[in-house]
């Protein structure tokens, strides 16, 4: 962790029982471009560790740009660049030199649309895993099952792992995606509007998923869905056109924002 | 959490993995962008290997090949002119033909049938693209030529041609100059430039009508519903409105046809007749740059194979402009979608 | 303005007319075409076609051509399937958009369509002609010299449907696996080609059927052979190269023939793409 982080320099959540977590990853003066718009302006924010952390704001703001920064997942696409710090335990993950596959075993990633690989629902979740680590296959049939028990599927799936993945409802699906993340190990998951293509019931679940799994990982979700962000996280940050208005707990966020900016975009004056 | 050596140690293999994956993906980027290189490759020396083979030809007749009509393997003296005006004859009677009937059914598919027989004739169409060219060749030789030179040959001589059988010359052929000259009759077969024509029509109407059909389906629902809003019938749709919007795809796809037509060997081998003389008329046979080098290849030897070599190269170039042509008309419509 | 209004009508009308008279035009000669390929081809057809070898003429079958084209379209796809397939995910994941990219996509097209008569002279010539110097002047016709001639057809073919399959592949597919840490061969090869699968599949068929009618690249590659052989070194029939042959022949049982090895190339075609339209629809159907 940074001397700057823990200075206060940045945007912190105020004395609420929260902060007083440790800092996971802790961004600073965060800059993004792309084909030369300026898509984030100077975000910083200290991202505690296993905690729920909500992004919210209106479309465009920059949300899931934000988030895609934090795996670096946006570096696949040409002519886009970030500047600034994204510290995670202690290192830049933006730095050049940062093994991108570290990266992505400690950050994992699940995305608005459940995107099963076209392979059956074991070799989904064990694909990943077998390109970071050489496992028996009693030890891989372990991990698999562990990480399906703690996507919540296991039972829904426990007797058609040799199925086909794009037989399941959305909600499977999503929760197969959740499971593929997790089986890698990861200490962040970020989870980009991961219910957006969900029905209620779906969502409901995904969202008693986001809580069980905050024991073990850093969570950081963005949602368009302010109910979504008020049920289910510990720290709120607000964005609007590419900057961080507010960082706080949720619960003051949701009840007395301190900027004008959140309490309009909170009692839908727009967005 | 790990503890630090244990950390490091993850770390270590972590970056190692990280080196070779990146080495991998650089071999693999590397064998595929060879792999598309091939195309190129093959596009070039399909033109390097005939000039290269035509070398002779073209240092022994120079520019004089292009405008000779002379064939004569006995004194090694070899001309062009006779098989490329094959070739741009019969190609452009095929692309008279093809062009009405092909937009005819482009629009009937389009417009006019009803919904539910639109996809099942649509697919017969294309079938018509899918069989192979020497099966039109064949039916193009026992069927249609014997039948052309029964039902249509004389009826084209004594109405167009100035040579008729029963001596009285008409008036169109009387009147209008080169029609007679172009439907004399000066042999009795069916195997003639027209034949020829005729058959690689119908071998290109699939192509022209399918490129056709898609182009007139990019046109925006919106633009044909506020004509048709105004009174519009479906004909000044398609006339007005339609085929303006879609003007340069349409004619990439008749170019499109176009170089299917000029370089095609086997449907124009079998009913062209073979002939090496110049003709003025179109139901006399010729010959085409394709249908020489398939008939005479395999016995010629060297400067005549030079001289197949270099009918090839010039083969491949007009159609490679041809072809290039269509691709840009048609990538005209591509970019405007885009937008 | 009623006048007006009448002949605007007679126009639609005669113009609609015209064109429902295209269309049967069109269909008509199909009917044709394939009514005649049925009839003289069944008529012809006879247990020898498959037993007897071209040797015998016209007391004989059409066994050598056929096990030849089954070995020199064996030979195109297998050399065109993977160079294809490669450089068509290369056009599609490394390139789209580039200008090297878009510029060989443009040049495929082109080759798509490029007269096959010249590329078996390019074959013949990068292919026949060097083993002939090698082997002091026996021309070496050859069955792997027609299926390189081949292949080059296919070749587009498979080039062009596997970019356009790959491109429909949503992009999520590329996110989900690469946040996995999966290098980009990986995800490449066991994700991408995997999900575009069938829609590969169809263009392989695709190509099959296109080369299978093709003769004008294989009248100087494999050139053809009366006799059955197995070598691909060796010089080798085809059904379409025998049809050719034996259709510009004066006799009628050849004609015959003809027409029999006609039959047995239009439905292997037809069936052939019918077949690619089946894997294709599969392929809609599972991922709704």
């Amino acid at each position: 962790m940074t001397e700057s982080a823990a200075a206060g320099l940045h945007p912190q959540p105020a004395a609420s029982p929260e902060a007083v977590a440790p800092t996971k990853i802790q961004v600073n003066d965060l800059h993004f471009y792309y084909n030369g718009f300026h898509a984030l302006k100077g975000i910083s924010m200290a991202i505690p560790e296993k905690k729920v952390t909500a992004i919210i704001g209106p479309s465009g703001c920059g949300k899931s740009t934000l988030l895609r920064i934090f795996n670096r997942i946006y570096a696949i696409y040409p002519k886009l660049e970030a500047r600034g710090e994204v510290i995670l335990d202690g290192e830049n993950v933006l730095d050049s030199k940062y093994s991108m596959n570290r990266l992505r075993s400690k950050v994992g990633m699940v995305f608005q649309k459940p995107v099963p690989f076209p392979m059956t629902i074991f070799e989904n979740v064990a694909y990943g895993i077998r390109h970071h680590e050489k496992l028996s296959r009693a030890d891989m049939d372990v991990r698999v099952e562990k990480a399906l028990r703690d996507a919540a599927l296991w039972d829904e799936v426990k007797d058609k792992l040799k199925q086909n993945a794009l037989g399941l409802s959305g909600g499977q699906q999503q929760r197969l995606c959740i499971a593929r993340a997790i089986a890698l190990r990861p200490e962040v998951l970020l989870l980009d509007e991961p219910t957006s293509a969900l029905d209620p019931i779906a969502t409901g679940r995904i969202e008693q998923l986001v809580e069980e799994l905050k024991s073990q990982f850093t969570i950081v979700i963005v949602t368009h869905n302010m109910q979504q962000a008020a049920r289910c996280s510990d720290l709120t940050a607000f964005m609007y056109m590419g900057e961080l208005i507010e960082f706080d707990g949720t619960e003051k966020i949701f009840t007395k924002p301190s900027k004008k900016q959140t309490e309009d975009y909170i009692t839908g004056r727009f967005g | 959490m790990s503890s630090a050596p244990d950390a490091l140690a993850t770390r270590a293999t972590g970056d190692q993995r990280n080196h070779r994956d990146a080495r991998h993906d650089r071999w693999f980027r590397w064998l595929l962008m060879c792999c598309a290189l091939l195309v190129l490759a093959s596009l070039l020396g399909a033109a390097g290997a005939t000039l290269w083979g035509g070398r002779h030809a073209f240092a022994t007749f120079g520019w004089h090949f292009l405008v000779s009509s002379e064939w004569d393997p006995g004194n090694d003296v070899y001309g062009a002119l006779v098989p490329v005006y094959g070739t741009i004859a019969t190609s452009l009677i095929a692309l008279i033909i093809a062009v009405p009937v092909s937009f005819g059914i482009a629009l009937y598919l389009s417009e006019v049938a009803p919904p539910w027989l639109r996809t099942p004739v649509a697919s017969a169409i294309e079938l018509l693209a899918g069989i192979p060219s020497i099966i039109y060749g064949m039916w193009g030789l026992f069927i249609f030529a014997p039948f052309f030179s029964e039902h249509i040959k004389p009826w084209l001589t004594s109405y167009l041609g100035d040579s008729p059988d029963d001596g009285k010359v008409s008036w169109l052929a009387a009147h209008v100059p080169f029609v007679g000259k172009l439907f004399a009759s000066n042999y009795p077969f069916g195997a003639s430039v027209l034949t020829a024509g005729i058959v690689l029509a119908i071998m290109i109407i699939p192509f022209i009508s399918s490129v056709m059909r898609e182009v007139f389906q990019t046109v925006p629902t919106r633009l044909k519903e506020s004509a048709y809003a105004l009174g519009s019938s479906t004909w000044e749709v398609m006339w007005d409105i339609v085929l303006p919007y879609t003007r340069s795809a349409v004619i990439g796809g008749v170019f499109l046809g176009l170089g299917r037509a000029l370089g095609e060997t086997m449907a124009v081998t079998f009913v062209l007749g073979n002939a090496m003389d110049l003709s003025a008329s179109l139901l006399d046979p010729g010959a085409s740059i394709a249908s020489t080098i398939a008939n005479q290849f395999s016995e010629a030897v060297g400067l005549q194979k030079s001289t197949l070599m270099a009918l090839a190269f010039l083969l491949f170039v007009v159609t490679f402009v041809v072809l290039l042509i269509a691709r840009l008309m048609l990538a005209q419509l591509k970019k405007r979608e885009g937008v | 303005m009623n006048t007006l209004y009448l002949r605007r009508r007679i126009t639609n009308w005669v113009a609609l007319s015209l064109s429902v008279l295209a269309t049967l035009i069109g269909l008509g000669f199909l009917a044709w075409i394939l009514f005649e390929t049925l009839r003289q081809g069944i008529s012809a057809l006879d247990l020898k076609l498959f037993t007897k070898i071209t040797a015998y003429g016209s007391d004989g079958g059409l066994a050598n051509a056929m096990v030849g084209s089954l070995i020199i379209n064996f030979i195109g796809i297998a050399i065109a399937t993977p160079i294809g397939v490669l450089a068509g995910t290369w056009l599609a994941e490394y390139a789209n958009r580039t200008k090297l990219g878009e510029t060989i996509r443009f040049l495929n097209d082109i080759l798509l369509s490029a007269p096959s008569i010249v590329m078996g002279l390019f074959v013949y010539t990068i292919v026949v002609l060097p083993s002939t110097t090698l082997t002091n002047g026996n021309t070496t016709f050859s069955g792997f010299a027609g299926g390189v001639a081949l292949a080059l057809i296919a070749l587009p073919v498979i080039v062009r449907t596997t970019d356009e399959m790959l491109r429909l592949v949503p992009s999520t597919l590329r996110e989900a696996a690469l946040s996995l840490g999966v290098p980009q061969w990986k995800l490449t090869l066991q994700i991408l080609i995997r999900a575009a699968r069938s829609g590969i599949i169809t263009g392989v068929l695709l190509a099959l059927a296109r080369i299978s009618g093709e003769t004008a690249p294989l009248l100087f590659t494999a050139f053809g052979n009366n006799f059955m052989v197995f070598s691909p070194m060796s010089k080798m029939a085809s059904l379409p190269q025998i049809i050719y042959q034996y259709a510009n022949d004066p006799g009628d049982a050849m004609h015959a023939l003809a027409w029999a090895g006609a039959f047995v190339v239009t439905m292997f075609v037809l069936l052939l793409s019918l077949a690619s339209r089946l894997v294709l629809s599969r392929n809609k159907v599972s991922h709704d």
